[in-house]
């Protein structure tokens, strides 16, 4: 007896623990939220009171020590007398009296520190109190847990506050919680002492339970919520003087658009095709490259800047690396343009152009924009196919560059590439030197940028995103308000940030690779580009490789290729840099159209459900036919179990052959005759039953089948042979209940 | 269940019994269950219906010793259990045991003496022995009662108390016999005192082995949850003032495991319980005064509990 009582005890203990770990989750938001200071003195005195209440010290004794501990700790915060010279005490209570008459007449605002305190710590006393009660006098915590997990989701919802932890700590201790109070309340009605095995017993699963279940929360997939997040319309329905920039009227769609002079707003998604593409390789399309930031977005530098033309299957009359040694892979592309652009889109490394019409293209060179030339009385570009030399680039070349001192270099090139507006905020620029701080070489520096775009407080959303107001940069509210948003965010950031070190970089629009459809004849993948994939990304200048891409957005994977021809001096990047080229590709093609969906959950669940909408709206009447069908089925199946349940039943037991089955096959019995509509009372005793079942069919088979089960139920004997005995007898009743 | 086979003895002593009493099966069959288990029983009827005959011919059938109380109200305890006589020839007092000396006591009109002149028969039931003068006799076995009384409502009654009540294995009563029973009882009323030509069956060697036997008749688990089940169900009971006691879940089981005996088996059925359920344990339970006034019967609660308690169908899961 004395081991349960121990046991007891130490399962109790485990509560009190439990029961402070979850009232804890109450006050550690509150150092950050509140201008709470000093909270471990709170704490401490929760811990004692809830010892004191585990060890069941006289009430006396208990509040004696409470109330001792207060006094002291306030005198301690708010005076600087020494806690014996007892002159502070009446401080004290003068300071009582007066806030009490604030609390009457309903001055909040006049209340002063060291009162809350008082008030603090009688709240806290009797939340031990409760605790108290809730676990060892009503064995029920469900509710506070609750409130728990609702105070915390509420905080990390609308208050800076990061409860990620703090719910899967609540969540462990509420389960364990609940498990013990719900063995203890099983105990209390089964009026069962509890040996300690028991209670080891109900420990591991209730461990493993909980174990199980955090692992499972820890990885499933958090999905975004499907419905729109309350949570900026209420922060904005509380500070709506915020003024609105110009052009955030209408919400636009996807798209290849020429004008990017104002970033931002929500994306509406289109899947209208506008390139059809066979290639060997992924890559990302190019179109223009644009250089001039403006605090709310890109514009060209020079309109109708320098042209060069140059005819097709004729070299492509600019190169943007500068490595002459550079490792390439030759490859060709077919594009089909499925509407009418004045520009084609191109891959990195592009060499030459061809069409089987034979006009000719040029090139802007600002822009690096490629159009048809001589198009004549064409309609428009068709069908044209690319050479390109897909490079590799070097790490090493890159890592050699640290600064500006390079011929290639020139003033002019910098002023270009690392143009800003004056109006960008300081703090663009703190936090670039912050990210890249350790970092020697500029490739280091860009690649910190880069992975900085990766953390969680990035999100990739197409609807959910701001337009900058009038004073508002751009850049700095996707990184230092929103941090919400699509390609352009991230891209536009990367290069605004690189540039305020001193880093040369641009903005480079064109086309994701587009949606797989599969393998054509000649052994080329064929995709197709959709206006959803038009993309944004960023090239960085370094001037031993070239313009170099980077993928900043969130859920998108640069396809660039690198070497990494360095000695393995830092052996752990390797991983991030270099590609595996070719393997998973072929293996898994359907990842080609995974980018985009993959990261962004909630843009992915928008879409599921919109197919799996579309898909029910088109096919709803087979569905309604099968479910018909199926209803029906069952329907008369269950009508008529009565005529098929028998031979089933027959089928299921001639093939029994132990005698262990015996028992089993009576009670299917047992239940079929009832089914039948010969019910059996439940204290009619299976003889009487039987004899009532026999008179009814006019035979003695069911009370010489009794007897057997008889024998085994209240004798616990099974007469070898017994089913093979029986089963005659068995199947004559069964057949008697085919109706 | 009257057409299971009984065992050939007890079948054989039941035939001998009926020789002389006509009609009454039951209550022979209820008093031989008593016998065997080693219990007591209680007659509850009028005068003049057989009751005499019935546990004589009883005795003569186990050639049991046979000894008749008739309880009045001035009868002592002594005269129950006997009493130490002084002998002046042998200058000492000498033990002459009363009529509890027996096997086989008739204990008539058990409630019209007083309850000390009771608590000496109920002594010896319980204990198997009686003390007089303090030298303690022991009973030879076997050591069966059987008690009667008059109908609680009759006149210059002591009524047994609770405790003493829960000593008798079985109550029953008798009843008057129908009238083809009664017109052939007076036909052999005509001619002899039947009882006188009865043989007896078995002796009572044979009587104690049976009783060994029947401890050996098998009662399952689920029997077992079935007797718990019915006598918590007497206790539950919204009539019921006090329940029957473990005492009553015992003697319901022994009277079982006899009554298998009786019908030839070696394990107790949940039919057995069943029937027997309500001589067991209807004068174990004391009902609320309310229910009293209503006229609902001790018997009338059982059977509610029986109808409320489920059959066991299918074998316990440990």
């Amino acid at each position: 007896m004395n081991g349960g009582k121990l046991q007891s005890n130490i399962l109790n203990m485990w509560l009190y623990i439990c029961g402070f770990l979850l009232l804890w989750e109450w006050l550690r938001p509150l150092k950050q939220l509140t201008d709470t200071a000093n909270l471990t003195v709170f704490i401490i005195f929760l811990v004692i009171s809830l010892v004191l209440a585990y060890f069941k010290v006289n009430i006396f004794v208990r509040n004696g020590i409470k109330l001792l501990y207060v006094l002291y700790t306030i005198n301690l915060l708010y005076f600087e007398d020494s806690f014996f010279k007892l002159k502070w005490f009446f401080y004290v209570t003068d300071s009582v009296i007066e806030n009490m008459r604030a609390v009457f007449q309903g001055s909040w605002v006049s209340l002063t520190d060291d009162f809350r305190s008082i008030l603090f710590f009688i709240l806290l006393g009797l939340m031990a109190y409760l605790l108290r009660y809730w676990l060892i006098s009503r064995r029920q915590i469900f509710v506070f847990f609750f409130m728990t997990l609702l105070y915390i989701t509420v905080l990390d919802t609308f208050t800076p506050y990061e409860a990620e932890f703090a719910i899967v700590r609540t969540i462990v201790i509420g389960f364990a919680l609940m498990g013990i109070l719900t063995f203890y309340r099983i105990l209390d009605r089964e009026n069962l002492q509890m040996p300690a095995a028991f209670a080891r017993k109900w420990l591991i699963p209730l461990v493993g339970m909980v174990c199980v279940s955090i692992i499972i929360g820890y990885a499933a997939p958090k999905a975004s919520p499907i419905w729109p997040d309350p949570v900026p319309y209420i922060k904005s329905y509380s500070q709506d003087n915020r003024e609105d920039g110009n052009g955030s009227g209408g919400i636009r769609k996807v798209g290849y658009g020429m004008d990017d002079s104002t970033l931002g707003g929500p994306f509406m998604p289109d899947d209208t095709v506008v390139y059809e593409t066979e290639a060997d390789h992924r890559q990302y399309w190019k179109v223009e490259t644009k250089d001039v930031y403006t605090g709310k977005g890109w514009v060209i530098a020079e309109e109708n800047g320098e042209k060069i033309a140059f005819a097709q299957g004729e070299e492509f009359p600019i190169s943007n690396y500068t490595d002459e040694e550079m490792t390439v892979d030759e490859r060709t592309a077919t594009i089909r343009p499925f509407l009418q652009y004045p520009h084609i889109i191109y891959p990195l490394g592009l060499k030459v152009v061809e069409n089987d019409i034979g006009h000719s293209y040029e090139v802007d060179l600002s822009l690096e924009k490629i159009s048809g030339a001589d198009l004549g009385n064409l309609p428009g570009i068709g069908q044209y196919t690319v050479e390109y030399e897909s490079p590799r680039f070097s790490i090493r070349g890159m890592m050699s560059t640290v600064d500006q001192n390079h011929p290639l270099l020139t003033e002019d090139f910098l002023a270009r590439y690392t143009q800003l507006p004056d109006e960008l905020p300081e703090r663009v620029r703190d936090l670039a030197l912050e990210l890249t701080q350790d970092k020697e070489n500029w490739y280091e520096k860009a690649k910190a940028i880069e992975d900085y775009f990766g953390r969680v407080d990035f999100q990739y959303d197409q609807k959910d995103v701001a337009v900058p107001g009038r004073n508002e940069d751009y850049v700095d509210q996707f990184l230092f308000e929103t941090q919400k948003g699509y390609c352009d965010n991230f891209s536009t950031s990367m290069v605004v940030m690189l540039r305020s070190i001193g880093i040369p970089a641009r903005w480079v629009k064109g086309y994701t690779e587009g949606d797989f459809r599969g393998m054509t004849d000649s052994g080329k993948r064929l995709y197709v580009i959709t206006n959803n994939n038009a993309h944004s990304w960023v090239e960085v200048f370094f001037p031993e490789v070239g313009w170099v891409p980077f993928e900043p957005t969130k859920g998108f994977s640069n396809n660039a290729q690198f070497t990494f021809d360095l000695d393995s001096e830092q052996p752990g990047q390797q991983d991030d840099v270099l590609e595996a080229p070719e393997a998973p590709e072929v293996d898994k093609p359907e990842e080609t159209d995974a980018p985009e969906q993959s990261a962004q959950t909630s843009f992915s669940w928008k879409d599921t459900f919109d197919k799996t909408t579309q898909f029910l709206r088109t096919n709803w009447l087979w569905f309604a036919a099968a479910i018909a069908v199926l209803t029906l089925t069952t329907y008369i199946l269950y009508k008529t179990r009565l005529k098929w349940l028998p031979y089933f039943l027959i089928f299921r037991y001639r093939r029994r052959k132990n005698d262990e089955d015996f028992p089993e096959a009576y009670i299917a019995l047992l239940t079929q005759l009832n089914r039948y509509g010969l019910k059996r009372n439940q204290e009619q005793t299976l003889r009487e039953y039987a004899r009532y079942v026999d008179h009814y069919f006019s035979s003695g088979e069911m009370s010489a089948l009794t007897s057997t089960y008889e024998q085994y139920l209240y004798k616990g004997k099974l007469q070898e042979g017994s089913w093979e005995n029986t089963k005659e007898l068995w199947e004559n009743l069964i057949k008697k209940t085919i109706a | 269940m009257t057409h299971e086979q009984l065992n050939p003895t007890i079948g054989r002593i039941l035939e001998n019994i009926e020789k002389v009493m006509i009609g009454k099966r039951n209550v022979a069959e209820l008093s031989l269950v008593a016998l065997l288990s080693g219990g007591h029983v209680l007659l509850e009827d009028v005068p003049g219906v057989g009751k005499t005959m019935m546990v004589r011919a009883l005795a003569k059938s186990v050639n049991a010793k046979f000894r008749r109380i008739q309880f009045t109200p001035d009868l002592l305890p002594s005269d129950v259990t006997g009493v130490s006589i002084y002998n002046p020839k042998e200058l000492e007092f000498q033990f002459r045991p009363g009529p509890i000396m027996g096997n086989i006591i008739l204990a008539d009109e058990i409630n019209r003496t007083s309850p000390k002149t009771q608590s000496a028969l109920l002594e010896g039931m319980e204990e198997s022995s009686v003390t007089v003068d303090g030298i303690t006799h022991r009973l030879e076995k076997p050591f069966f009662v059987m008690a009667t009384q008059n109908p609680i409502e009759y006149e210059g009654t002591y009524p047994l108390p609770e405790a003493q009540l829960d000593r008798f294995l079985l109550k029953m009563k008798m009843g008057y016999p129908d009238v083809n029973e009664e017109m052939e009882v007076l036909s052999r009323a005509q001619r002899t005192m039947p009882i006188e030509e009865l043989e007896s069956v078995i002796d009572l060697n044979d009587l104690r082995e049976l009783q060994e036997n029947i401890k050996l008749v098998t009662v399952d688990d689920t029997i077992k949850r079935y007797i718990v089940d019915i006598v918590n169900g007497t206790r539950r009971n919204s009539s019921v003032y006090l329940g029957a006691s473990p005492r009553g879940s015992i003697a319901l089981m022994k009277a079982a495991q006899a009554y298998a005996y009786m019908y030839k088996r070696d394990y107790v059925l949940p039919d057995d319980v069943q029937f027997l359920a309500s001589y067991v344990l209807a004068h174990r339970i004391i009902l609320k005064s309310e229910a009293k006034f209503e006229g609902i019967s001790a018997e009338d609660v059982l059977e509610r509990v029986l109808a409320r308690v489920p059959i066991p169908v299918q074998r316990l899961v440990k």
